[in-house]
């Protein structure tokens, strides 16, 4: 046999596999995350649109709960993809294939599926009439909302994608999922103050850098902040011998038109160092998605490179 | 207060000590094993039949007494304490119900009442102590670790390396598991000649898929394997796409079309400067040798079990390898499938290739092979060369009229077999020394 025989290199690998995905999302509905998205993003903007980017809580609800839908959709890209063929993919490098050209492809189809999904999301909000942010820290304001729920869900497809090639079969996978999503959701920082340990613990997740990025383009500290009012409106009837005190300065507030001073100032003093409105911060918050993603991929490809140790 | 119960469960620890000295040397394990810690419990298990059980107690107790010593460490309300104790508490869990298994295969072991465990669950110092000396407590008949000494022993046979085709010459093939070394495959050498089709027999968990893995170089073992004038394991890298290999179950993805799962595999399994045109007509001519051309343009889920069986066959014959491999590929297929399919075979190894196949139905196709195989289980469990040759002989070397009978002869008797493995194996080597069979 002549030993300078050449056999299909990475860079061509990973087209046969893109090719293959590709063939995937039309002829097993793998198309079907479309919809999803859609759905699942008007849901969230029917219930918490109409006050993201309006107030500190609307911003810091909407924020926690579309960087949520974005982590959701991308598990569900690809949690299932490597452990539903991982008999397959033995078998194919067994007979050649390149571990990086395999994940490689999947990186450049998910890339594929999370930026439709984060456009969809996108286009949801704003037929739900969602106010979108309007001021560009990077670039346009709604390419900035983009790559940000992009990366979202890009750098939640890597982990998905990491837990794939880790676990044998779809069964583990989906019983790992829900752990994944409590984990997100507690430590995102967001609505659970984390001190100490905790709080460290929020910077190993999407959520956290996520709703950050978020919070930051919608401007969180220049917002009023509306829950004092709302709680004063609910004291209107309290009496203090006789009086009414908190119903009459509500009154004045309402009267002398400084209402919405007020919530202003109750948000200027209740800022955030977090979500502060600055390129540096978007771009501190892309670096660390990025991070995952890279992260995470790389973690796949030496998980895989061990596939032929599994047991029959 | 303090110091009684510690010396006390020191004491207990130290009976619980011997008594397990005493129960590994009744089950023919090394006694002193009881004296080291972790090792002691993996011995349980290997006493109670419960090896995997045994390794993951081995685990989690190396989990649980650093847990044990993280909360002695840490002070009490803080994180890591918290941290500590949970993932003590939750290591208890599947430790107690790994014991547990391991007590119930100690009853089983020793034909003893399955309420025992409850004892051994509650008092294991004082079960193992019972069970250690008081002499009515022996494993039952048949026990694994009784009959290990007679193995037949190794032939010292090898084959000629340069000889055309497929040489073999496998020492052993061991496998680490966990804290012991498993032989899988020992002393098997023979030279398959080019343009043979032979049939590879033995029991379930013979070794047969880890023979053929050795040979393939896919998990190298103490071997020499030589194709042509190439070492296959020396060689791997090139020789990869020299060997196709057909694995039992059809691994192909059901999205694809038949004519696109074919030409990937092409894109995989042959050189990357060869002319698209020549790779389509390799494709287009493998399609029509495998009946495949009406069906080229449908999704593989659509296929009957036949037709996949056909196309993972040739995903591996794209490529026109010299040595051609598969694992049941008649698994599925009804009598004239399969037969269709093994004169397909036949085809292909009457064109220069060696074919070696596994079935577990080779009766009504024996005819069509040269050669058999025969790979059984001596008593250490370890895959051994029972027989190399042609098929008509192999019936007279058992003395059986079907490879069915041939099969059950070599077969352990717990499997329903008639335990002969062994000697056929002594038989064998005997016979390929020249010397009387």
């Amino acid at each position: 046999m002549d030993t300078k025989i050449r056999h299909t290199g990475r860079l061509r690998q990973t087209f046969v596999y893109l090719g293959k995905l590709f063939r995937m999302f039309i002829f097993r509905n793998d198309w079907k995350v479309m919809p999803m998205a859609a759905f699942i993003s008007g849901l969230v903007s029917f219930v918490v649109g109409k006050k993201m980017n309006v107030s500190m809580e609307g911003t810091l609800r909407g924020a926690f709960a579309f960087s949520c839908i974005c982590i959701w959709n991308g598990f569900f890209n690809s949690i299932q993809v490597i452990c539903r063929e991982r008999p397959i993919i033995k078998r194919e490098h067994r007979g050649g294939l390149h571990m990086t050209s395999y994940v490689f492809a999947h990186m450049l189809y998910q890339a594929f599926l999370c930026s439709c999904q984060a456009a969809i999301t996108i286009l949801i909000m704003m037929v739900a009439k969602v106010k979108m942010p309007t001021v560009g820290y990077v670039f346009h304001p709604m390419a900035d909302l983009f790559l940000t729920m992009f990366l979202i869900t890009y750098a939640a497809d890597m982990i998905a994608l990491f837990i794939s090639a880790l676990v044998k079969n779809t069964t583990t996978a989906m019983t790992v999922v829900p752990f994944l999503l409590i984990f997100q959701l507690i430590f995102s920082g967001g609505f659970f103050s984390l001190t100490g340990n905790a709080y460290k613990m929020s910077y190993l997740t999407v959520s956290k850098w996520g709703l950050t990025a978020l919070c930051a383009q919608g401007e969180y500290n220049s917002l009023p902040m509306t829950s004092l009012w709302t709680s004063m409106s609910k004291m209107r009837s309290l009496e203090i011998e006789g009086e009414k005190p908190v119903d009459e300065m509500l009154d004045f507030i309402t009267a002398s038109k400084r209402k919405n001073e007020l919530m202003l100032q109750c948000g200027s003093n209740n800022q955030d160092k977090r979500y502060e409105s600055s390129t540096a911060n978007v771009l501190q918050c892309w670096r660390n998605l990025g991070l995952f993603i890279a992260g995470f991929a790389l973690l796949s490809v030496i998980l895989l490179e061990f596939i032929d140790l599994d047991r029959r | 207060m303090m110091d009684r119960i510690g010396a006390l469960s020191l004491l207990a620890e130290l009976l619980g000590m011997i008594g397990l000295w005493r129960i590994f040397t009744k089950c023919g394990r090394k006694g002193w094993h009881s004296l080291i810690p972790f090792l002691r419990r993996y011995e349980q298990g290997i006493c109670a039949r419960k090896e995997s059980e045994g390794r993951a107690i081995v685990l989690l107790e190396i989990g649980m007494q650093a847990a044990f010593v993280a909360t002695a460490l840490f002070k009490r309300g803080s994180w890591q304490y918290l941290v500590s104790a949970m993932v003590l508490l939750i290591i208890l869990i599947p430790l107690t119900i790994f014991s547990l298994r391991i007590y119930f295969g100690l009853c089983d072991s020793f034909g003893r009442s399955r309420l025992w465990v409850i004892l051994w669950l509650l008092a294991e110092w004082l079960c193992a102590g019972i069970w250690g000396f008081v002499p009515g407590f022996r494993t039952i008949e048949g026990y694994p670790f009784d009959e290990e000494s007679a193995a037949p022993e190794v032939s010292g046979l090898e084959v000629d390396l340069t000889a055309p085709g497929l040489s073999i010459n496998i020492d052993r093939r061991t496998a680490v598991n966990f804290l012991k070394t498993k032989v899988l495959l020992k002393d098997i050498h023979m030279n398959i000649p080019l343009g043979h089709l032979v049939l590879l027999l033995g029991g379930s968990g013979a070794g047969k898929t880890t023979f053929l893995n050795a040979v393939t170089g896919y998990e190298k073992a103490k071997a020499v394997i030589t194709l042509g004038d190439s070492n296959v394991y020396k060689e791997y890298n090139k020789m990869k796409y020299d060997i196709g290999f057909v694995p039992q179950q059809d691994l192909v993805r059901g999205s694809d079309t038949v004519y696109r799962t074919l030409s990937d595999a092409a894109s995989l399994r042959l050189p990357a400067d060869m002319k698209s045109e020549v790779r389509r007509s390799r494709i287009n001519e493998v399609l029509d040798i495998f009946g495949l051309t009406p069906v080229k343009s449908s999704l593989v889920d659509k296929l009957s079990g036949g037709q996949r069986k056909r196309l993972s066959i040739a995903m591996e014959y794209i490529s026109d390898p010299s040595l051609f491999i598969l694992d049941e590929p008649d698994s599925g297929l009804d009598g004239v499938m399969a037969r269709a399919l093994f004169e397909k075979l036949r085809d292909i190894a009457d064109s220069g290739k060696i074919v070696i196949v596994i079935t577990h139905t080779p009766d009504r196709v024996a005819d069509l092979f040269d050669d058999v195989i025969v790979v059984a289980k001596d008593v250490r469990r370890t895959g051994r060369l029972a027989y190399y040759g042609p098929i008509k002989e192999a019936y007279s070397f058992f003395g059986k009229n079907s490879m069915e009978e041939i099969l059950m002869s070599i077969n352990r008797r717990e499997e329903g077999g008639e335990g002969r493995a062994d000697d056929f194996v002594r038989k064998y080597a005997a016979l390929a020394a020249g010397g009387e069979a």
